[in-house]
């Protein structure tokens, strides 16, 4: 079983060494590669300098574009999965086993590190307004696919060798997590959530998630809706 | 209309025409887009050359004022226009993120490539 993460890190300076480290201390076997997505402070520097698997994209394309890219790396190498993981020490990588585990035992294509779904071991919560911004769009997508995922933006997620190359060929760059989960789950893909604890930021500021905007949610949610109306072949089975 | 507003606006249109080919000329412009405002051109010389043809159409259309169906017409081309542009940024930006992760993907290919061969 071959298992690569993910790792976009835009302007992560302060923590991408901070996350590398922790993955190899966590366990040496681990693939992981790191997407420097045209960051302008010394990333790729500390990538270099230490030697870090990593792809040094020659434009910033958001963090749709990096994750894909990382998609399409775990498709060359024939990885049979893929996860996706912060460069910001947002996620534990203690909770890779878990993450993995419903793949493995053939219960998902997908799984998502979830913060709500376990109250008492997650110590990050993560503030009211972004509660209700992730259940306005469970509520959405509910709607629109009949699924309940309760954490549709969370960027802690495994997918398995079909999604790999689902996600290699298409994949969302402007809303990526909400969308592509959508997008799984219309083509009939199986979706699992499993709990686990996030971090705040450990240094910088987020690039990736402009949450307390209600701009980000409307468009999110007209995003979900206007997905579900394109055309979408369905796996074959 | 006045002659010589009339005589201005075919003035200011034949300017319109010549720096719509002096743009295809020095190949600034995309065979499509050169077709799309040669006609835009060659149809405003038109109207401007046939007296009274522009107040007919309008009126045979059912318009209350020539003016009106001008302006109809303009706002339906230009969108019509952008529409179309937006599709082809879309177009463009999709090819534009292929590009740039396929690039980088070989970059780190060839890095590694030249690590081992020396």
């Amino acid at each position: 079983m071959k298992v690569l993460l993910i790792i976009p890190a835009y302007n992560e300076e302060e923590n991408i060494l901070n996350t590398c480290q922790k993955i190899q201390e966590f366990s040496e076997e681990i693939d992981f590669i790191v997407i420097n997505d045209g960051s302008k402070d010394n990333t790729e520097k500390i990538l270099q300098e230490n030697h870090l698997n990593h792809i040094n994209l020659v434009e910033n394309l958001g963090i749709g574009g990096a994750v894909q890219t990382g998609y399409k790396y775990a498709f060359a190498k024939d990885y049979d999965i893929a996860i996706q993981f912060d460069g910001d020490g947002q996620h534990d990588i203690h909770y890779l086993p878990n993450i993995c585990e419903p793949i493995l035992q053939g219960k998902a294509n997908m799984v998502i590190g979830t913060r709500y779904l376990d109250k008492d071991s997650s110590e990050f919560q993560s503030t009211f307004m972004r509660r209700l911004g992730s259940n306005i769009l469970s509520f959405v997508i509910k709607l629109c696919t009949k699924k309940k995922i309760t954490d549709p933006t969370s960027g802690f997620r495994a997918v398995d060798k079909k999604l790999i190359e689902e996600f290699a060929k298409e994949y969302p760059t402007e809303y990526p997590e909400p969308e592509s989960t959508v997008c799984m789950l219309r083509k009939g893909y199986r979706i699992v959530e499993v709990p686990v604890s996030m971090n705040e930021r450990q240094g910088g500021t987020s690039s990736i998630r402009f949450w307390t905007s209600a701009d980000y949610m409307i468009k999110v949610v007209l995003a979900i809706m206007i997905d579900s109306i394109k055309k979408e072949k369905r796996k074959e089975k | 209309m006045q002659i010589s507003l009339n005589v201005v606006l075919v003035m200011i249109t034949l300017i319109y025409l010549f720096l719509i080919l002096k743009a295809i000329r020095k190949k600034k412009l995309q065979m499509s887009f050169s077709i799309f405002w040669l006609i835009t051109g060659v149809l405003l010389i038109i109207a401007l050359l046939i007296p009274n043809l522009v107040e007919t159409i309008s009126v045979v259309l059912g318009f209350e004022v020539p003016a009106n169906m001008i302006f109809c017409i303009t706002i339906f081309v230009s969108f019509y226009l952008i529409f179309n542009l937006t599709i082809s940024l879309s177009k463009e930006n999709r090819k534009n993120t292929l590009l740039i992760q396929e690039l980088s993907m070989l970059k780190k290919r060839v890095e590694e490539l030249e690590k081992n061969a020396k």
